[in-house]
């Protein structure tokens, strides 16, 4: 399996940053007023003090066992943290996900086969929408949409962790930029296979419009929209932090955030090993994704 | 489309619980066992879930907790308190003499990794314990179930003061025994308030103790949401989600001007000093006439009313107009002429330094301004921003010429915003981060601490404010005000500017001025 080597590749890169950057964990558990011999006995406590092979190994031997380690500041048990919170997060991508797919393919065939007609007044509109929808920062976008949909409309709450109620608008606000990707994608993938001689060929057949375009069409652009959806997709599950901290779902982004501003060193290597699992997982299943849909494509699997 | 999916919610506040306040904390507390509390969320928390001998009252002077009387004996160094019988914790037990011994040795304890033990680190016998030596503190005796007696190596003025922190609050043994290193997120203490329930960055509970010996509180209890980002704190606010919100800097002047909310908000000045630090113990700014000239280029009561909306109280010197008894003697005033002279007589015309900022925004914004009053007089500020725990770690380590910094209250004396700040044995983290060093200073503020009468000791207070000031290690800022916005349903608000001094017990709700 290559994923040990990988793993063990990513931890220590990893560490070796964390311990690259300047700041002290320490100087957040004590506070403003800290006398040295406190801050070395903490610093001790911790293995901080230790030079970085120490340090490193000591880590990795904690890893072995399975353990993720306690936060510095709230000594609570990483691996219990991140299960309670990875559910959310992928609750989170599964909805933006939900909204995204059917939104950005949809939109993009219909700007790719509306580009051929004689009024491209609906390809213009599906191209200024995607190009807005990209350009839109996501911070600005999840105000906006906060204001409108909780403040104006009183729809949904602005903020919190739970059901289908509090899921909307972070989905939502994910989505908008993953849709005109997307939309963006199927519509140049679409533009080419339309030029595609076995299109030709369908057509000529007297096939009809709506069979060539979703029998010979769609199901040969489906390839990249897949890996742009699996992409997308394995960043969500590492957690949207500019979103999650906004709407304040509990998930693993804003975790990695704060783990990141407090030097919190077994949060931010928690989450960092996490989000490399998620993303093998995410690019295996794509790949086998790919397989089913193009047999021609080989899963290189060896035996033994 | 959206709306389609959704069916329309009646009310967003639906799931808030009845007779339950709802406050706002912008981080979840770290830990809610007293020994190990170094942040602001974690101890407004614990004062309602714990007491220790003494207390704040409104006028910031001490009050009678846990301790029903107290006398200082004429040499002040012992301390003897008288407590109140039928104090529980909650788990029943009554609280005695003894249990402050505990609690307060534990936290000199190096077991405990308390990063507090300076708060008892003048009782006799203490530094013996602490290095290990001494099986007990000598200085903590309990003389019976109700009588606890303190006593000091010197005598030293603030400490009844600092008696008040939440170091100091009382911790049954039982329990801490029982649950180890999960008391942080299990309390058990004797205040107004249990834990009830606590979901870690979403959501905190505390319900109301029927057997509160100060009097029960008035709420059912207190739900504190845990939201990071202003803006959606402001949101759930207008929504009626939250009833009381300290008010963000960007959403001061949007409330203030609205009729419907102004009479809403509420305002205290706060016990804090912002200032722009300058390394004393290197060139350039180990000269005090140049340090002088920095503090005389800045227009500071400009910018306060200007970029800071008057959010504060102008700042004659490091100890807030609050706790200060005294005249200053020569407050600095805007006078760019003067620092100009100053600087050219010096020859240091085009002198380049580094001031270092935390990426805030606001704080940013400020530093282009003081650049710019400082080019004017011939200072060249080459601003550096850095993330917030790097700042930290650059400005403890002394390595910007300038850094922009504030100092907030633990405890109400002019000492906490002396000695940690211009002591000379507290450079770097421990507060002196000007690295400024004075024998004279260290001398009047050493003697400010160990003078037993308050005339006295607000006279060596007085001389190391005058000293300090002339010297100019800081440029000296302002006292930020505190803002804070309640629903109109919310009575008995009020802001405290210690932390640990809001109990919880005076809020209520008006269930007749609850809309809808």
């Amino acid at each position: 399996m290559l994923l040990v080597p990988l793993m063990f590749a990513i931890t220590l890169f990893a560490f070796f940053l964390l311990k690259a950057l300047p700041g002290d964990p320490v100087l957040g558990l004590v506070g403003e007023r800290a006398d040295p011999e406190t801050m070395e006995s903490m610093r001790r406590e911790l293995g901080t003090d230790k030079g970085f092979v120490g340090q490193y190994a000591g880590y990795l031997k904690l890893l072995l066992k399975g353990d993720l380690g306690r936060s510095y500041y709230t000594n609570r048990d990483v691996l219990a943290d991140i299960s309670r919170k990875f559910p959310n997060t992928m609750l989170l991508a599964f909805a933006a996900m939900l909204v995204t797919v059917p939104l950005g393919t949809g939109l993009g065939f219909l700007s790719a086969v509306s580009a051929g007609g004689r009024s491209r007044f609906l390809e213009r509109l599906i191209d200024t929408l995607s190009i807005s929808g990209l350009s839109i920062p996501v911070f600005w976008s999840a105000i906006i949409i906060m204001m409108l949909f909780s403040l104006k409309l009183k729809l949904l709450p602005p903020s919190g962790t739970g059901g289908i109620r509090f899921l909307v608008l972070p989905a939502a606000v994910l989505a908008i930029p993953a849709a005109a990707t997307l939309a963006r994608v199927t519509k140049t993938t679409v533009l080419e296979i339309l030029r595609m001689p076995y299109v030709t060929t369908a057509r000529s057949k007297g096939l009809s419009a709506l069979r060539v375009q979703l029998v010979h069409v769609l199901r040969n652009a489906v390839i990249p929209i897949v890996t742009i959806i699996g992409l997308d997709f394995g960043s969500y599950l590492n957690g949207a932090v500019v979103t999650e901290t906004i709407f304040g779902w509990d998930g693993i982004g804003k975790f990695t955030m704060e783990g990141i501003i407090k030097r919190d060193y077994p949060v931010i290597m928690g989450c960092i090993i996490t989000g490399t699992l998620v993303f093998v997982v995410v690019n295996l299943i794509t790949d086998v994704i790919y397989h089913y849909l193009d047999p021609r494509i080989r899963l290189n699997v060896k035996k033994g | 489309m959206l709306a389609l999916v959704v069916q329309p919610l009646s009310c967003t506040s639906s799931n808030r619980l009845e007779g339950y306040v709802y406050y706002r904390l912008n981080a979840s507390p770290s830990t809610l066992d007293p020994a190990l509390i170094a942040d602001v969320s974690s101890a407004a928390i614990a004062a309602k879930l714990y007491n220790g001998l003494v207390r704040l009252d409104d006028g910031l002077g001490i009050a009678p907790d846990i301790a029903r009387k107290w006398s200082i004996s004429e040499d002040g160094l012992r301390y003897t308190f008288l407590l109140r019988r039928g104090v529980r914790f909650t788990n029943g037990r009554e609280v005695k003499a003894s249990d402050f011994k505990y609690s307060f040795e534990r936290v000199l304890d190096p077991s405990t990794r308390s990063p507090n033990t300076w708060v008892f680190d003048k009782v006799e016998g203490a530094e013996e314990f602490l290095k290990g030596r001494a099986g007990e503190v000598r200085g903590f005796k309990a003389k019976g179930d109700y009588v606890f007696e303190i006593t000091l190596k010197r005598p030293f003025s603030p400490f009844l003061s600092m008696l008040t922190m939440p170091p100091a609050y009382v911790v049954p043994r039982e329990e801490v025994e029982k649950l180890g290193a999960d008391f942080s997120s299990r309390p058990s203490g004797t205040g107004p308030f249990t834990l009830k329930e606590w979901l870690p960055d979403r959501e905190l509970l505390l319900a109301r103790r029927h057997d509160y010996f100060g009097g029960r509180s008035r709420v059912k209890g207190i739900a504190y949401r845990i939201i990071a980002e202003d803006l959606t704190a402001v949101t759930e606010f207008m929504l009626g989600n939250l009833d009381v919100i300290a008010l963000p800097a960007t959403a001061y002047a949007r409330f203030k001007n609205d009729e419907k909310w102004s009479r809403y908000i509420l305002s205290r000045e706060g016990l804090n000093t912002y200032y722009l630090g300058m390394n004393s113990s290197r060139p350039p700014f180990d000269d005090p006439e140049l340090r002088r000239a920095v503090s005389y280029a800045i227009d500071r009561e400009k910018i306060l009313n200007t970029f800071y909306e008057g959010r504060g109280r102008l700042a004659e010197g490091p100890v807030p107009h609050l706790l200060r008894r005294w005249k200053t003697g020569r407050p600095i005033e805007y006078d760019p002429e003067r620092a100009r002279r100053m600087i050219r007589k010096k020859g240091l015309e085009d002198l380049e330094v580094d001031m270092y900022v935390s990426a805030d925004r606001e704080v940013v914004d400020l530093a282009e301004i003081i650049q710019a009053y400082l080019a004017r007089v011939g200072i060249n500020v080459n601003i550096r921003q850095l993330e917030w725990s790097a700042y930290k770690d650059a400005v403890n380590k002394g390595e910007p010429d300038m850094f922009w910094l504030s100092w907030w209250a633990d405890y109400p004396d002019p000492e906490n915003f002396l000695f940690p700040l211009f002591h000379s044995r507290n450079l770097g983290p421990g507060g002196n981060r000007v690295r400024y060093v004075n024998r004279e200073v260290d001398s009047l503020i050493e003697k400010g601490q160990y003078a037993v009468d308050e005339e006295e000791r607000d006279y060596f207070y007085q001389k190391a404010e005058e000293i300090i000031i002339e010297d100019s290690p800081w440029v000296f800022f302002w006292h930020k005000t505190d803002y804070v916005i309640t629903q109109p349903w919310i009575k008995g608000c009020r802001v405290y500017p210690v932390y640990s001094m809001d109990k919880g017990t005076d809020i209520m709700i008006d269930s007749s001025a609850v809309r809808r």
